[in-house]
C-alpha cells in the first residue's frame, strides 16, 4: 500500500496552532495555546478531564469555533473554514459510525461525499477494509461488529479520505485492557504505514507515553510542557507534569544548599539529603524547591548500610504487582513514599506494619522551583 | 415461602373494569351488526348478514376510499409540517425559543376538539378570515370555497394531529446521536447532505411511527369531518353516524363501525409490518 502522504502537501509543519483560545461564557476551556505539529508526527495531547485537550481537538476538526487565535493545516488558514471542506479525519470516542449503513458503505461514505467515480471509491474502500484487516465484512452491519472491529471501521473511515491530518479523540478509551493494547501496536503500525499527522487526545499517561513522538500535557487549558515521551518522564517541567507521568512520589517543600560540587536539600523536621549537583540544577543558594522522585528511585537499604540519603519508616502496604511490588511506607515528616523493587522478597523482609529504612537516589530526582 | 402478591395488582383493577367493558361494548356492536333492521322501530330483529351484503355498494366503498385517502393526506401532511417544528425543537440553541416551541405545539391538545374545529369554521368560511383577507388584498373576487371541501377538512385534521406528530418526531430526533452527525460533516457532508444521509435516515423510526399513528387516529375522525365537511365530505365514521341517528339503521350503523374498526386494524398491521420491515433494513429499530 502506497503512503496516504498527499502528493500535493507542501513543506513544512503540517498543523500550526497560533495563540489559540476558547472561552465558554466565564468559563476559559482553552488558553492561549500555540502548537506546531510536523509533517507525519504523532503528537498527543494528554490531560485529565476538562483539560481542554478535546476542545482543542473540536477546533482543529471544526465543530468549536475558536474565540481567539489561528488554526493553520498545511499553511492555509482554516478558522473560518467549515468542518465538511477541512480534509481533516477524525474518528470519535464513540466512533459514531452510521447505524443504518454497512461497513462497506460507512467506510465509502467520505468518498461519496467527494463524488469521486465509482469504480475508484470501490478500490479505495476495500485498500482501506483490507489495512485495518476487515475483509469480508463489507456487509455486515456496525451493529453486529465486536468494538475492536467498530474501531478499524471507524479508523478506515477516517483515513480512506487521504486526510491532511488524522485526528484521534480518546480512541482506544472504550476497550478493555486486553484490547487495547492490541490496538496501541496497531495504531503505531497505520501511523507508519500511512505517514499521517496524527493528532491523538487521550488521558491515559501509558497509552501517550507508548504511541507518541511527541506529548503536550495540557491542565486547565493550559500546556504544560511538550515534549518527547522519555525527555517527559524523565524532566518533567513542573510538578503537574511529573504527577501526571507515572508514579512519583513528591517531597515536601525544601531548602536547596550547594556546597561546591555537592548540592543538598535541607527538608524541616527531616534532615539534609544530598547528592552531587547536576547541571540544570539551576536555583540559587537557599531557594525552596520541591523534589520529585519515581518508585524505581526508592530503594530498601543494605543491612548496616550507611549514607546520607537514608529515611526510616512503617511499611504500610505491600501491592503485589507479578514481576515487582510497590510498597508504601510512611515516613515521618513526608508521609508516605512509594518504592518499587523486583521480585517479592520484600513482603516478607518487611511485613506491614515493622519498620523499614529507605534509600533515596537523590541525583536522579526532579527538582522543580516550589 | 409464602409468595406475596405484587403491590400493584390493586391498581390494575380500573383498568381491568375498563377493559371489561369496552370489549362488552365491542361485543354488543357485533351482535347489532348481525341483526335485520325494522325501519321506524328501535328494536331490531333476528338474525341475518344482509347488513354485511348492502356494504358492498360503490356508495359505500367511496366513503372508505375517502377515508383512507384523508387519512393519508392528513398523515403525510402532518408529517411535512410537523417535522421542522420538531427539529427546531429539539435543536435550538436558546431555552426560550424551545420552551416557546413546546408550549405552542402542546396547547392545542388541551383545547377540545369542537372548540378547535370550530376556530376553524371562522377560519375557513366564506365570510372567515382567510377569505376577508384575500379580499381585503384584492386576491380573489369571489370568497374561496374551503369549507365543505375535502381540502378544509384535511387541514383542520392537520392542525388536530401536528401535536401528537411533533412530540413522535422530536422523541426520534433527540435520539439521533449527533457524533454520527459531526462525523458525516468531517466526512465532507455539507449541512444539506448531513440531514439527508444521516439524520433523515435515524429518524425514520419516528418518521413512520408519526404516520401509523396519525394515520389511524385519523380513521376514527368523527366531529372534526363532521363540521368542517358538512355532511359534503363524509368519512367512516359520520356514515356510521348518519345511519344509526338520522336513518335510525342501528344494526348497519353497527355494521359500519365494524368494518371501519376492522380497516383501520388491518391498516394498522400492514404499516406496522412494513415499517419493521423499513427499519430493519436500516438496522435501526
Amino acid at each position: 500500500m502506497t503512503p496516504h502522504t498527499r502528493p500535493d502537501s507542501p513543506a513544512g509543519d503540517a498543523v500550526e496552532i497560533v495563540r489559540v483560545r476558547k472561552e465558554f461564557g466565564a468559563a476559559v476551556g482553552v488558553a492561549d495555546v500555540s502548537l506546531t505539529v510536523g509533517r507525519g508526527e504523532f503528537i498527543t495531547l494528554l490531560g485529565p478531564s476538562g483539560c481542554g485537550k478535546s476542545t482543542l481537538l473540536g477546533m482543529i476538526a471544526g465543530f468549536v469555533t475558536p474565540t481567539a487565535g489561528k488554526i493553520i493545516v498545511d499553511g492555509v488558514d482554516l478558522t473560518e473554514v467549515e468542518p465538511y471542506r477541512r480534509d481533516i479525519g477524525m474518528v470519535f470516542q464513540s466512533y459514531a459510525l452510521f447505524p443504518h449503513m454497512n461497513v462497506f458503505d460507512n467506510v465509502a461514505f467520505g468518498l461519496k461525499m467527494r463524488r469521486l467515480p465509482k469504480a475508484q471509491i470501490e478500490a479505495e474502500v476495500r485498500r482501506a477494509i483490507e489495512m485495518m484487516k476487515l475483509t469480508g465484512m463489507e456487509s455486515r452491519r456496525v451493529r453486529q461488529l465486536s468494538g475492536g472491529q467498530q474501531q478499524r471501521v471507524a479508523l478506515a473511515r477516517a483515513i480512506v479520505i487521504r486526510p491532511k491530518v488524522l485526528l484521534l479523540d480518546e480512541p482506544l478509551s472504550a476497550l478493555d485492557k486486553n484490547l487495547r493494547a492490541q490496538m496501541q501496536v496497531e495504531l503505531s503500525d497505520l501511523h507508519r504505514k500511512t505517514g499521517l499527522t496524527t493528532i491523538f487526545v487521550t488521558h491515559d499517561q501509558g497509552e501517550a507515553l507508548s504511541l507518541s513522538d511527541r506529548i503536550v500535557v495540557m491542565n486547565r487549558g493550559e500546556v504544560q510542557q511538550v515534549a518527547t515521551p522519555i525527555e517527559l518522564y524523565r524532566t518533567p517541567a513542573n510538578g503537574f507534569v511529573a504527577s501526571f507521568i507515572g508514579e512519583i512520589n513528591a517531597l515536601p517543600k525544601a531548602r536547596y544548599e550547594r556546597a561546591g560540587e555537592m548540592a543538598a536539600l535541607v527538608l524541616p523536621g527531616v534532615g539534609r539529603l544530598t547528592a552531587p549537583a547536576r547541571a540544570q540544577w539551576s536555583f540559587n543558594d537557599g531557594a525552596e524547591v520541591q523534589a520529585f522522585l519515581r518508585p524505581e528511585q526508592v530503594r530498601p537499604a543494605l543491612p548496616g548500610e550507611a549514607g546520607a540519603n537514608l529515611l526510616t519508616g512503617t511499611v504500610a502496604a505491600h501491592i503485589y504487582q507479578g514481576s515487582h511490588t510497590i510498597t508504601r511506607v510512611e515516613v515521618p515528616g513526608i508521609g508516605l513514599v512509594e518504592t518499587r523493587v523486583t521480585g517479592a522478597e520484600i513482603i516478607s523482609a518487611h511485613p506491614v506494619g515493622t519498620p523499614i529504612t529507605l534509600s533515596l537516589d537523590i541525583g536522579e530526582a526532579v527538582l522543580i522551583a516550589a | 415461602m409464602t409468595q406475596r402478591r405484587p403491590f400493584f395488582i390493586t391498581f390494575l383493577a380500573p383498568a381491568v373494569l375498563t377493559a371489561v367493558i369496552l370489549v362488552a361494548a365491542m361485543f354488543e356492536v357485533l351482535q347489532y351488526s348481525v341483526r335485520a333492521f325494522i325501519p321506524g322501530a328501535l328494536d331490531v330483529g333476528g338474525f341475518t348478514l344482509d347488513n354485511f351484503t348492502r356494504i358492498n355498494r360503490p356508495i359505500y366503498w367511496w366513503v372508505m376510499l375517502d377515508t383512507f385517502y384523508i387519512s393519508f393526506l392528513t398523515a403525510i401532511f402532518s408529517l411535512l409540517l410537523s417535522y421542522p417544528v420538531a427539529f427546531a425543537l429539539v435543536r435550538a440553541r436558546r431555552d426560550w425559543v424551545r420552551s416557546l416551541l413546546v408550549s405552542l405545539s402542546i396547547t392545542p391538545l388541551f383545547t377540545g376538539e369542537i372548540v378547535r374545529t370550530f376556530s376553524w369554521m371562522l377560519m375557513l368560511g366564506s365570510d372567515g378570515f382567510i377569505n376577508s383577507m384575500l379580499r381585503k388584498l384584492s386576491l380573489i373576487d369571489m370568497p374561496l370555497q374551503i369549507m365543505y371541501t375535502r381540502f378544509g377538512v384535511v387541514v383542520a385534521l392537520v392542525q388536530f394531529s401536528m401535536p401528537v406528530m411533533i412530540i413522535l418526531l422530536a422523541t426520534a430526533i433527540s435520539h439521533v446521536d449527533r457524533d454520527c452527525e459531526k462525523a458525516a460533516a468531517n466526512l465532507g457532508a455539507s449541512p444539506g447532505a448531513v440531514f439527508w444521509h444521516v439524520t433523515l435516515p435515524l429518524t425514520l423510526p419516528g418518521i413512520l411511527s408519526g404516520i401509523v399513528v396519525v394515520f389511524a387516529w385519523t380513521m376514527s375522525a368523527f366531529s372534526t369531518p363532521q363540521l368542517i365537511g358538512g355532511g359534503k365530505v363524509l368519512m367512516i365514521a359520520n356514515l356510521a353516524y348518519l345511519q344509526g341517528f338520522s336513518v335510525l339503521n342501528l344494526p348497519f350503523a353497527a355494521t359500519l363501525s365494524l368494518i371501519a374498526l376492522v380497516s383501520a386494524l388491518g391498516s394498522l398491521v400492514l404499516m406496522k409490518s412494513a415499517t419493521s420491515r423499513i427499519e430493519k433494513r436500516l438496522a435501526i429499530a
